[in-house]
């Protein structure tokens, strides 16, 4: 499989909801402490190659696709600044908004998957944040966590339904129609560094948290988790839900490895790659072609492959 | 740390509780609340219909906190928040630890209104009126004891700027200035016994001399001589007086001297070791997200201060330990080992060094003004969009797709070549197809439309014949892994439902038994057991 190599710290990748083989890379300089950031835009055909790349002041801790645009890409910047590119546009011509309102590191982005027309940023200063692509300003804020708010994911289902996930160690379900959060899930004692949605049931969530497990909630039943998933030997840093396989979760930790689950099984681990050599911080599954998986991390690697095999094979 | 004595408190006030009510109630930490959960099945069901029969309009959305107030957690709340190390805290710290104990925004808003209400503003400035009373005690206990005037001012502003810590250093100076009273005291004693006898010894040759003039009054030059004598002896005195109060005074300006350089080195010390115990703490990775404001103060190069990524664990107790979650009883998460470089980093940024290969990027916008550009393609639809509620959408779609489709493919495929399955499509991928028209009411990722299938960038070649019947034979045979996904084409698989609890992994079409024999082709001499584990192998699909 091939791979790619980056020159700075990797931090997350996401497949185009548009071209199958098309993805983007975030990465930062010095590990995201202090430097430069790019965004890599990469094609899988024949081989790994890169189309173009965008240079940043400050690291990229996370990327988005638009779902209504197919060249248009956001990325999270460590100085709390969004930065919206446009892909059909050269690079000069690059990025085409920069929306600053974060005091501190935007740290997630996510585009809304069903009315398509709005994203939302995750910021290390409590807040998240609702934007539209055509607003220089954002439309709302959501200032209720006590602490770094590290993910917010859309419901695949419901337009106005949002979840944020936060070191306060508490998640929360909002409706951008209410004023305030409508749910709070003290999901885990420690940490929760993501959160995903079921995209085949929309009721369930799954969260990744410091205390290595991956905990799976059905919203009705808030009280006690569906399941906890261990077998990560340090933090869990990301938690994708399979867009093809209504239980399949894909995470990636900072014990290098990443691991796919089924939470409906009671041998809930189906699958572990470790083909990093340092912390996995990102991971992607394509919506587009079924059983690709893409993951990078603090190795400088990007590795594209299909489940089942060996991402580091030839 | 504040909250973990009033965390004590939580647990003594449940303790309590539980002892004091028959039945067990939901604890904390241990979410088992039988009153909610009888009533939730019911409220579920009700929300569940009603969800389903109206999708985002909905009032009563299941997303949506439909538990009645628990009156046991709110007077658990309101003894918490009664508890007077809690009072000192911000009202959002005060919050968070409820919401992380398991309380409802409701059950806390009403616990908030129970407790008498503190204003935030005087809760802040509570416990900056407590540090300066320390700091001013200080220097006026200073001011008491020192006999010498000319110190006070000194020690009392470095004093009060370490009043903190003023066992070490009230003893330093209360050492300080016994030092300096007893070299006082030595002057004098040394100036009475030098000095007293001199005089005295002036007086009794005076007084000899005086009963020898009177013998001999006539010798008035040595009188004069005596006198002058006396004089010089009296003038050598006083200049003997002058010359040790001067050295009293040379040696009390360095004195004060030298402890104004120790008061400083002092605090030199301390901000380093405050520094380092800081730095070790994130060594171990004890911090999340960000440091203590101090530190970025310090920094005074022009960057808005660290980020640190976080490790496991909990936040090191600084002065904004009250700000982070400060876990209970249970065991810290082991941190991760993080790289030596990142350690190398952190131990520059540590020191003030700005890594050197950080360019100066200006990635503002060129033309913030840049209009939008119009999507060129339409969102495709998404595999978990059974068509419900896209129905509308797809119609749409379908014209658009159709226009699309080509040049999209024609795009595709002069980077594949038409016969090259590109590598990431191999073997085990389902591209999903519709060919019957009966399987239209789920959509697919790719399309939409039925009874024609979208070329996509990928076209299944033709399966070879098969070398093997056995082994066809046994490719078509359902497997019984728990993940079951049909390698089996459209009729079979209707006609054989194994557990397939997923009603789209029925329906998903599968070139796969053409790609994975054409894999499976080059080496005919596979038996029909290897080939069996191959496709169970390819079964672990997502």
């Amino acid at each position: 499989m091939p791979v790619f190599k980056t020159p700075f710290n990797g931090y997350s990748v996401k497949f185009s909801p548009f071209y199958e083989s098309q993805l983007a890379v975030a990465t930062s300089q010095n590990f995201g402490i202090l430097g430069n950031g790019r965004l890599h835009v990469l094609q899988l055909n024949p081989t790994i190659t890169e189309i173009t790349s965008f240079d940043t002041a400050d690291g990229v801790y996370d990327l988005c696709w638009s779902e209504s645009h197919d060249s248009l890409l956001i990325a999270a910047v460590a100085d709390g600044s969004l930065k919206i590119y446009d892909l059909s546009l050269p690079p000069t011509s690059n990025p085409i908004r920069s929306l600053h309102e974060h005091a501190r590191e935007a740290h997630g982005v996510d585009f809304n998957t069903v009315r398509k027309d709005s994203f939302l940023s995750a910021s290390w200063d409590d807040t998240v944040k609702l934007w539209t692509v055509d607003r220089p300003t954002s439309v709302r804020t959501f200032k209720e966590h006590a602490y770094c708010v590290y993910s917010a994911a859309w419901n695949p289902r419901h337009a106005d339904v949002f979840a944020s996930a936060s070191g306060d160690c508490t998640v929360r379900i909002w409706d951008v129609r209410e004023p305030g959060s409508t749910m709070i899930l003290p999901a885990h004692e420690f940490e929760i560094l993501s959160c995903d949605w079921n995209k085949y049931d929309d009721c369930i969530i799954a969260t990744a948290s410091v205390d290595k497990s991956i905990k799976v909630w059905d919203v009705r039943n808030y009280r006690v988790p569906v399941a906890v998933l261990n077998g990560h030997g340090y933090a869990v840093r990301k938690v994708k839900f399979s867009p093809h396989k209504m239980s399949a979760i894909a995470s990636c930790s900072y014990d290098m490895t990443v691991c796919l689950w089924d939470y409906m099984v009671e041998d809930a681990l189906i699958g572990r790659y470790d083909h990093h050599t340092e912390f996995a911080v990102g991971v992607d599954i394509s919506v587009l072609v079924e059983g690709l998986l893409a993951s990078t991390g603090w190795d400088e690697l990007v590795y594209v492959w299909q489940h089942g095999m060996d991402p580091r094979a030839p | 740390m504040q909250l973990t004595s009033a965390e004590e408190g939580w647990r003594s006030t449940i303790a309590m509780a539980t002892q004091s009510d028959a039945p067990p109630n939901s604890i904390h930490g241990k979410p088992l609340n039988p009153g909610s959960q009888v009533t939730e099945p019911t409220v579920d069901d009700g929300q569940n219909a009603k969800a389903e029969t109206k999708k985002e309009s909905s009032p009563t959305s299941v997303f949506v906190n439909s538990e009645p107030i628990r009156e046991e957690q709110v007077q658990n709340a309101v003894k918490f928040l009664s508890h007077p190390n809690v009072r000192g805290s911000p009202v959002i710290y005060r919050r968070s630890f409820l919401e992380r104990k398991g309380l409802t925004k409701e059950e806390i808003d009403e616990a908030f209104r129970r407790v008498p209400d503190q204003t935030p503003a005087a809760t802040t400035t509570q416990p900056v009126a407590t540090s300066q009373d320390g700091q001013i005690k200080a220097p006026s206990n200073i001011q008491q004891q020192a006999p010498i005037q000319t110190l006070q001012p000194a020690p009392a502003g470095s004093i009060s700027k370490i009043g903190r810590f003023s066992c070490f250093h009230w003893s330093h100076a209360l050492l300080a200035v016994g030092f300096l009273a007893v070299s006082g005291a030595g002057t004098a004693v040394f100036f009475k016994k030098s000095v007293i006898p001199r005089l005295k010894s002036w007086i009794r040759k005076v007084v000899l001399e005086e009963e020898g003039l009177q013998k001999k009054y006539k010798v008035k030059p040595s009188l004069a001589e005596e006198a002058a004598a006396a004089a010089k002896a009296a003038a050598a005195a006083a200049a003997d007086v002058a010359q040790t109060s001067q050295e009293m005074l040379i040696s009390k300006t360095e004195e004060k001297r030298r402890f104004e350089e120790l008061i400083s080195m002092i605090n030199v010390q301390l901000r380093e070791m405050k520094l380092m115990s800081n730095a070790i703490d994130k060594l171990e990775g004890r911090t999340h997200g960000r440091i203590p404001m101090e530190e970025q103060d310090d920094h005074r190069v022009s960057w808005t201060g660290l980020r640190q990524p976080y490790a496991n664990g909990k936040v090191d107790a600084d002065s904004r330990s009250v700000r982070s979650s400060s876990p209970s009883a249970s065991v810290e998460p082991s941190v991760a080992p993080h790289p030596k470089s990142y350690m190398e980093i952190m131990a520059m940024i540590q020191r003030g060094e700005k890594p050197s290969n950080i360019r100066e990027i200006n990635d503002a916008p060129p033309n913030p003004n840049q209009p939008v550009p119009l999507p060129r393609l339409a969102p495709r639809p998404k595999p978990w969009d059974v068509g419900q509620v896209q129905s509308t959408l797809t119609n749409v779609i379908q014209s658009q797709e159709s226009s699309n489709g080509v040049s999209h493919e024609s795009k595709d495929n002069q980077l594949n070549g038409d016969d090259v399955v590109p590598w990431w499509q191999r073997k085990n991928v389902r591209i999903t197809e519709i060919d019957t028209g009966d399987e239209q009411k789920f959509g697919s990722s790719n399309v939409v439309s039925n009874a024609r299938p979208v070329q996509r960038s990928w076209v299944p070649p033709q399966p070879p014949p098969v070398a093997m019947p056995e082994a066809a034979a046994a490719i078509r045979q359902p497997k019984k892994s728990l993940l079951q996904k049909d390698q089996l084409t459209d009729e079979q698989s209707l006609a054989r439902s194994a557990d397939v609890n997923d009603e789209l992994q029925r329906i998903t079409k599968l070139s796969e038994s053409g790609g994975a024999v054409e894999v499976n082709g080059g080496s005919s001499g596979l038996n029909s057991s290897e080939i069996q584990k191959e496709e169970n192998n390819s079964h672990l699909e997502m």
